[in-house]
């Protein structure tokens, strides 16, 4: 994987809601800020693939939380940003806002 | 007085498939999480419209995990497939050529023992459905965290197969009582799928164990 490298669609929205969640970030908590924000249905599963893919390639760590019986016992799997997560976030806000700018038409249209 | 927590059950048929499906490392906050939320929407929405949700969302979830499965290895999934599919063809003609060479050499016992002879003809099917669920095992084994998708990959291409084989001995003898024929074709993706369940559900349980 490069450093070059720009988050997809998904991924983006994925990593936005970390930032967004900070330590509270974890699969019910990611999911239903996707879903508060952009309005559409995700499924927990789209969730977890996306965020496996993405500490595949260094941009988020995750860690066990304990148990919990309203899990039926299950732990939480609390994730976060890594460094280099954050750089990749901000590389592609780069280049759509680079892409964007000048295009009256988007914002108008918004 | 203590007030016990009251945990609502999830469809555990939706559930069991969830866990068929997830990576042994996900399954259990995947589980956790939707069982938070079934909890949730049971308090707020009614036990019916949080049922419905989880079945959908255990439906969407297995899609999302098979696809990922798929995208993540295609070719060591590929792989699998094909040593599955040679696997299959050692193993289905194994217990037809097992019982010729007991036949040729017991031939005398077996001209005395008639009925007995049947029995073990009889059983050749089921040896058959044995030697698929085998492979399906070998299969899944060898495609750590992605069982599930693999087997049925294998499943599929060998249904498919069956299907043209079909369609064209209907064609070409313009007999439709082959068609019949799927029936029995289906059982052995059948049992592939079903040894590939043994194994994920014995890996599942290591992970609970070890997490413990």
């Amino acid at each position: 994987m490069g450093d070059r490298d720009y988050l997809g669609e998904f991924e983006h929205i994925v990593v936005l809601a970390l930032l967004r969640l900070e330590n509270q970030a974890y699969g019910v908590t990611v999911r239903q800020e996707i879903e508060f924000r952009t309005k559409r249905e995700v499924s927990i599963g789209a969730v977890y693939a996306t965020l496996d893919r993405l500490e595949k390639k260094g941009y988020v760590r995750s860690h066990r939380g304990e148990p919990t019986p309203e899990r039926g016992g299950r732990a939480k799997r609390f994730f976060r940003v890594a460094a280099k997560g954050m750089a990749a976030v901000n590389r592609t806000h780069r280049a759509f806002e680079s892409m964007a700018d000048g295009l009256a038409l988007i914002r108008s249209s918004s | 007085m203590t007030r016990k927590l009251s945990l609502k059950k999830p469809p555990f048929l939706a559930a069991w498939t969830v866990n068929l499906f997830a990576p042994a490392e996900q399954a259990e906050s995947i589980l956790g999480d939707l069982q938070e939320e079934f909890s949730q929407v049971a308090s707020k929405s009614g036990r019916g419209i949080a049922r419905r949700w989880y079945w959908r969302q255990s439906w969407r979830t297995i899609a999302h995990l098979a696809g990922s499965g798929l995208r993540g290895a295609p070719w060591s999934t590929a792989a699998a497939v094909l040593v599955g599919f040679l696997l299959l063809r050692f193993a289905h003609g194994l217990p037809g050529k097992i019982l010729t060479v007991v036949t040729d050499k017991y031939l005398i016992y077996w001209s005395n023992h008639f009925q007995a002879y049947l029995w073990v003809l009889r059983a050749l099917p089921i040896e058959y459905l044995m030697g698929s669920a085998l492979v399906g095992c070998i299969v899944a084994l060898a495609a750590k965290g992605r069982e599930m998708v693999t087997t049925m990959t294998l499943g599929l291409v060998l249904f498919a197969m069956a299907v043209v084989g079909t369609l064209w001995a209907v064609t070409v003898t313009g007999d439709p009582s082959y068609l019949w024929n799927l029936t029995w074709q289906l059982n052995d993706p059948i049992a592939i799928v079903m040894g590939a369940m043994i194994v994920r559900m014995r890996r599942a349980a290591a992970t609970t164990l070890a997490s413990l």
